[in-house]
């Protein structure tokens, strides 16, 4: 259950990552409509809530929400150091 | 009025991060470490084996102090665990008539109850527990100053925090965006990310670090509520009332079958064992239970009478506001946290000081495009920047200087544990006039050069020098020992990577600033940090 809240959380922050105009253009070669945007982010919202009852499920109501934000900021950090650090498919960003 | 606002708060956050900046790098990246506080208690000392069965060693250590001190006032058990390195024991002797009690632990009395259950002798070393104390006990200093320091530089650390949420209003707009090789910007979105993505993390390590202090930061509420401080540690710190020596010999029950019964009544696993009286029929056994199984830090414990084994008292269910203190003690500590949420914790460590030192750099980098003359700095920019150079590069080539020592220094030698420590220090001394004779540019990349180097060989050494090498370890899938060779592996690799870096950045920089020097001056000179 904690790799799903993990999952979850990292799909969350790869759409929050890839909403922004400068991402979603280097990765997706087009920019995002306003549209787009606030749909890619309320599903990423949707998905990070989610990954609280997943946590709270793996490790209890006491240590669950810890372990939700800990899941959190790494999956942050992770799709941060993708994004920046990753090759893009050829284009400049 | 806005703008006014965030600059007043830039100003704030540039000069509280500023002033105790260095201290703060020691405290988050000695707390980070001290993560893996018991992990490096092992590390530390390769010559023991795991423990496997802790009752054997309970049951062992028992037998030691009962040939060793049968009528001591106190004995003191730290209960084994494969986390930890073996059994610690303390004992302290009875007073002698005239006598004032001896409050520090003598190296006569104490032992190491190893994995097969008697004494063992393992090289002197403080182990993991330097970093936990010098975190927020310094070195060298009294511990009492030692305290408000840090405590001060907490507050300025959580100034820093609040203030740079507004400075830096971009951080949550910008989330993803890292400019790479573009100087004075990369630097700052490398502080941005460090500081935004483990946010939560900093937020909570500076308050709940606050609250651990906040008896001796705040004690007016204790003052305003309770007429003498006693009261109020017997409030919080519950005890049963001590017992008078009976001078009855009677024999102790088995301490391993108390243990079952208490884990049980408590529902976790035990941490910490207190005998009094050991030996006489007054004793009293008193059992907390281990940090490692819940949030609070303040663990319920129960006492039992010495010689039937009767459970005697229960710690009286916790108030609210202990309750809370503790979970905040706690959540700080993370003692509860398992391999995962360790790792969790360390990593946002690790970002914390990086968010620092790189916060201690941006300074001067900043500063740097506005010199009036390049060539001579003023005497605060020379400052900031050696300092920098001689601490932020000084204290992780320090720490590997100690762990050099760990493994070299000879096993008998005197007082070997503090020359570990005293390792330290010289690397940090010597980093810091190195870095006041060399250019900083130099400096940096043979400080930063010499960590990476020096850490990458220790794991080489251990198997060879050891009998926990890598290899070794992962066979008997002991992954405490294995983990850490692999971590200071990889800290050795990004060390040496910086380094790297650094010698190579040189040129670029100089070309930037010849190109920028016209619009530099041609804009108004108002960007405060973002």
């Amino acid at each position: 259950m904690i790799w799903l809240a993990l999952l979850c959380a990292l799909i969350a922050f790869a759409l929050f990552g890839l909403s922004m105009d400068d991402h979603h253009n280097r990765r997706l070669g087009t920019r995002p409509t306003q549209v787009r945007k606030r749909r890619m982010r309320g599903v990423a919202w949707g998905m990070l809530v989610m990954a609280l009852p997943l946590s709270a499920g793996s490790h209890g109501w006491v240590f669950g929400p810890i372990l939700w934000l800990g899941l959190i900021m790494v999956s942050a950090g992770l799709v941060f150091l993708y994004l920046n650090f990753a090759v893009a498919p050829a284009k400049k960003g | 009025m806005s703008k006014s606002f965030r600059q007043s708060q830039s100003f704030l956050h540039t000069w509280s991060g500023l002033v105790l900046g260095w201290l703060l790098f020691f405290i988050f990246a000695a707390g980070t470490i001290a993560f893996w506080r018991e992990g490096l208690n092992r590390w530390m000392r390769p010559e023991l084996p795991r423990v496997e069965q802790p009752e054997v060693v309970l049951a062992g250590a028992q037998r030691f102090l009962q040939g060793k001190a049968p009528d001591a006032k106190s004995w003191f058990i730290t209960m084994p665990s494969d986390r930890l390195p073996g059994a610690q024991i303390f004992w302290q002797p009875q007073p002698k008539e005239g006598e004032k009690p001896r409050r520090r632990r003598g190296r006569d009395t104490q032992a190491l109850i190893g994995a097969s259950g008697d004494a063992v002798t393992a090289r002197d070393t403080r182990g993991g527990e330097f970093f936990y104390r010098f975190h927020f006990d310094l070195h060298y200093v009294p511990v009492i100053w030692a305290r408000w320091l840090v405590g001060l530089a907490a507050m300025m650390m959580l100034v820093a925090i609040l203030s740079g949420i507004v400075t830096h209003k971009k951080i949550f707009k910008d989330f993803f965006t890292l400019r790479r090789g573009k100087g004075q910007r990369s630097w700052l979105d490398g502080h941005n990310a460090t500081a935004v993505l483990a946010l939560p993390f900093h937020l909570m390590i500076t308050y709940t670090g606050l609250v651990t202090l906040m008896a001796m930061l705040m004690p007016w509420a204790i003052v305003a509520n309770y007429a003498e401080r006693d009261r109020f540690y017997d409030a919080v710190f519950a005890e049963p009332e001590a017992v008078e020596r009976a001078n009855q010999p009677a024999p102790l029950v088995n301490l391993v079958g108390v243990v079952r019964d208490a884990e049980k009544r408590l529902g976790g696993p035990i941490g910490y064992i207190d005998i009094s009286e050991p030996g006489d029929s007054s004793a009293r056994i008193t059992l907390s239970r281990s940090g490692t199984s819940m949030l609070s830090a303040r663990v319920p414990s129960l006492v039992y009478d010495g010689a039937s084994g009767r459970m005697l008292w229960q710690s009286p269910e916790p108030g609210g506001a202990t309750v809370t203190a503790g979970a905040m003690v706690g959540l700080h500590a993370g003692r509860f946290a398992d391999a995962g949420l360790r790792w969790i914790y360390f990593l946002c460590g690790v970002a914390g000081s990086v968010m620092v030192a790189s916060g201690m750099v941006l300074w001067v980098v900043k500063r740097r495009e506005k010199l009036p003359d390049p060539a001579r700095p003023h005497f605060g920019f020379r400052l900031v920047e050696r300092s920098n150079v001689g601490i932020l590069a000084g204290f992780p080539l320090g720490t590997a200087c100690m762990f050099w020592a760990n493994r070299l220094l000879p096993v008998g030698m005197q007082d070997r544990a503090q020359w570990e420590v005293h390792t330290l220090f010289l690397a940090i001394a010597f980093s810091i006039i190195y870095a006041c004779v060399r250019r900083p540019a130099q400096a940096w990349v043979a400080l930063l050069g010499a960590t990476g180097a020096l850490l990458c060989a220790l794991p080489v050494y251990n198997m060879v020098g050891t009998p926990s090498g890598l290899f070794a370890m992962i066979a008997q899938g002991d992954y405490v020992m294995a983990g850490a060779d692999l971590t200071v592996f990889v800290f050795g690799l990004a060390f040496g990577a910086v380094a790297l870096r650094v010698s190579r950045y040189r040129p670029a920089e100089k070309r930037k600033r010849a190109a920028r020097s016209v619009p530099a001056t041609a804009m108004p000179a108002l960007e405060p940090a973002e």
